[in-house]
């Protein structure tokens, strides 16, 4: 209910408890008990929330409970990019690989997410993963074996340093998607949750900064004013 | 409704404004500063996160911030948005504008790398031939750099070496770590000279406007502050010619307001300050404004392992520590592939390497990067970018930001002169470091793309002639004598050094002579 209603409400009711007491006829005065004090006018919306203490809502990561729904590559991607994950990054000493840290899940995510170029070179690069599997040991990538694998991804492989991935196009996309699915999977709760295990504190910890307020993107989430505009 | 003419109004919080308000304010001025983003509160705005509970797990949201590649989830929020503050430029010529509003500016995030320019920076061309040279000297700012080093605790060796004048230093006198001590040898038989670092301590480890400068002024109960507005314009006063009024709108509730004043200091940031006096249309009448926009290069260095530290053996004997190797090129020879110089940056961890510095993937990656742990060493360029006519930028008409003010089109490029010192740069690395005995495991020689460094300089350069430059060599105005400009704008070349310590310096020299001009009724 809008406040202004509210208050309409309650002055209806005041009007109206006020004209059926002037058609009564007078009555013998009645001792009543002293009525507790109440607000003048409508109860404050945030009184008592001050008092209020907080409710024991730990934060809880989705990935604990819930898978991904993977929705941008295609089923045969995505197969191909769960065990190219599996390959570039199996467990190891304890921690987990990129399937049990939900990698290629959370990258179907991102990479849907991401701007044109990304999602193509991702596209194009595991469909041509696919392709040399099928043209080479004539089997779905998805199903080849480790020497089979290093077969197709070891000729690609480059070192490279921050900022600066191979300019070829099929060499940047090994050398991105190895990096990506190395990160997915040390950043997941699940590689947190070896480290704790292996009594080491929580890996990638930093500083998160939330929206400055007062903060122009929330405005606009809200429904406020475009930010900024390209004029015609 | 006010009527106030503020004395001095101050554009910018970051270490030049900081600087600014503190030395006015100190000699009895009052000043006014207009910020145009919040006052950040680390301790409401914060929160320690591990990469898993964020939305992205770690990765920059896709499409937010596309060049600033410093930024990453957890820090996302401290940036400009481009799409709220948007600038153009050609798709061939990408720049990287990496932008700060928060109250104290940049000067809330930076490396703290402080160091002096040298002659070889202000007389470039009388060294040289390039370009101009400044009309200062570093004998005209060495006594305020020795003042800004003592406000920011710069630690630092003397090496008496003209190219890194020595300064007024914490005195660092650590040793060197068994790995930089082999590199400083094997550079010394190459020529190349290993030095020291010099840093800002700042204190509690921030060296900041907000905790060194501003404090200061605000405590002379001089120092009024507005954040969130953002000025879109100044005005001349017809019969004076003398700047009066700024023109701001309030971030949030986008209210149109002006305040009166008898002085401007612009401390936004070289192109910020650049952007509004072009949207302006005042102080251009050499029309160079805009023009020599200059910055550094950065990106390309090496990656090394030091195998005696391999496989569990690293210690803090051994490893770690950091250094500076000074401009060497183009000091007492001559170069035929580039002009000017570069610095390197070097440093060695006692953590783990990165893997992509290595071509292998799966568990004998794992195994390499637990054999590797503690072993590495590092070296990074910061080149000089010759200063141009035609690197500029200009007011885009057509794309404004959040609040209808017209953005700035950027146009610069790097040229061979760039590209063949960073070569020079990484195969010099190279070679020290193999004279030293690392392995060399990565190397780049493609630099970043312009702007990435954050040191954008120059479009209002200072100079003697009015016909050729935007102030005078105290960061005043030519065209209006009550304008000042106490920013990166007035730089006339880059050097390899880190600006910070420079314009800081600038600002507090322009200040005082402000304050000296104003007391004598000259402004």
């Amino acid at each position: 209910m809008q406040r202004r209603d509210f208050v309409r409400g309650m002055l209806a009711a005041s009007v109206a408890a006020k004209s059926a007491v002037a058609q009564k006829p007078a009555a013998p005065p009645v001792k009543m008990p002293k009525p507790a004090a109440i607000a003048p006018g409508p109860v404050p919306w945030m009184r008592g929330l001050m008092d209020v203490k907080p409710l024991p809502v730990s934060s809880l990561v989705p990935d604990q409970v819930a898978e991904t729904s993977a929705s941008f590559f295609s089923a045969t991607q995505l197969a191909t990019l769960r065990h190219l994950g599996d390959i570039l990054q199996p467990p190891y000493n304890g921690y987990p690989g990129a399937s049990e840290a939900g990698a290629p899940e959370f990258l179907d995510f991102l990479i849907g997410a991401s701007p044109a170029e990304i999602q193509q070179m991702y596209q194009s690069g595991l469909d041509r993963l696919e392709s040399e599997a099928q043209q080479n040991f004539h089997k779905s990538f998805a199903t080849v074996d480790a020497a089979q694998a290093d077969k197709l991804i070891r000729p690609w492989l480059r070192s490279w340093q921050n900022e600066h991935p191979p300019t070829e196009p099929y060499e940047r996309f090994i050398s991105l998607v190895q990096n990506d699915v190395r990160a997915a999977t040390e950043n997941s709760q699940p590689w947190a949750e070896a480290a704790h295990k292996a009594g080491k504190p929580t890996p990638n910890v930093d500083l998160y900064w939330y929206p400055i307020d007062p903060d122009l993107r929330r405005e606009q989430a809200l429904g406020g004013p475009s930010m900024c505009s390209t004029k015609h | 409704m006010a009527d106030e003419k503020v004395d001095v109004l101050i554009i910018g919080s970051g270490h030049s404004g900081g600087m600014a308000a503190k030395v006015l304010t100190e000699k009895g001025i009052s000043c006014l500063m207009l910020n145009a983003g919040p006052v950040a509160d680390a301790n409401k705005d914060t929160e320690v996160k591990p990469a898993y509970a964020l939305p992205y797990r770690g990765f920059k949201q896709p499409g937010q911030l596309p060049h600033v590649f410093q930024s990453s989830e957890f820090n996302a929020n401290t940036w400009v948005d481009e799409k709220e503050v948007p600038y153009t430029y050609d798709p061939g010529s990408v720049y990287n504008w990496v932008r700060v509003r928060l109250f104290g500016g940049r000067s809330l995030f930076w490396s703290r790398q402080s160091f002096r320019l040298s002659d070889y920076e202000f007389k470039g061309k009388s060294h040289d031939g390039y370009g101009d040279d400044w009309p200062i000297s570093l004998s005209d700012v060495a006594p305020y750099y020795a003042r800004v080093e003592a406000i920011f605790r710069v630690r630092g060796h003397a090496d008496n070496l003209p190219q890194y004048p020595d300064g007024n230093f914490i005195v660092d006198d650590s040793p060197w770590s068994g790995c930089f001590q082999r590199f400083v040898d094997a550079g010394k038989k190459k020529g190349v000279p290993v030095c020291k670092a010099r840093s800002s301590e700042g204190l509690n480890g921030l060296a900041s406007s907000v905790n060194l400068l501003l404090p200061d002024a605000f405590a002379t109960g001089k120092l009024r502050a507005i954040p969130n507005v953002v000025v879109r314009q100044l005005t001349v006063d017809k019969n004076t010619g003398l700047v009066n009024e700024a023109h701001f709108v309030d971030r949030i509730s986008r209210r149109e307001m002006s305040v009166k004043a008898r002085v401007v200091i612009l401390a936004c940031g070289t192109l910020e300050s650049t952007r509004l006096l072009l949207n302006s249309e005042i102080a251009n009448s050499s029309g160079v404004m805009g023009h020599y926009l200059i910055d550094q290069t950065y990106g390309a260095g090496i990656s090394c392992s030091v195998p005696e530290a391999r496989d569990g053996k690293s210690n803090s004997h051994l490893m770690g520590g950091s250094a500076l190797v000074p401009r060497f090129r183009n000091i007492t020879t001559k170069s035929d592939k580039f002009l000017r110089g570069y610095a390197l940056n070097c440093f060695s961890s006692t953590g783990g390497m990165d893997p992509r510095n290595f071509a292998e993937y799966g568990v004998p990656l794992q195994r390499k990067l637990e054999s590797y742990h503690g072993s590495g060493f590092y070296t990074g360029i910061m080149g000089e970018v010759l200063a141009r006519y035609e690197n500029h930028v200009r007011i885009n008409k057509d794309v404004v930001d959040a609040w209808g003010i017209p953005v700035l089109h950027i146009e610069t490029k790097y040229t061979d002169n760039e590209f063949n010192m960073a070569r020079d740069a990484v195969d010099t690395s190279i070679e020290v470091a193999e004279a030293a005995g690392f392995e060399v495991v990565s190397k780049n020689y493609q630099p970043n793309p312009p702007g990435y460094s954050i040191h954008e300089l120059g479009t209002c350069r200072m100079g003697n002639d009015p016909k050729t430059s935007v102030l005078n060599k105290w960061s005043q105005s030519h065209d209006i004598k009550n304008l000042f400009i106490v920013d990166g704008s007035s730089f006339v070349s880059s050097g390899w050094q880190n600006p910070t310590i420079t314009l800081t310096t600038l600002s507090m020299r322009a200040s005082e002579y402000l304050a000296e001009q104003m007391r004598q009724g000259n402004v």
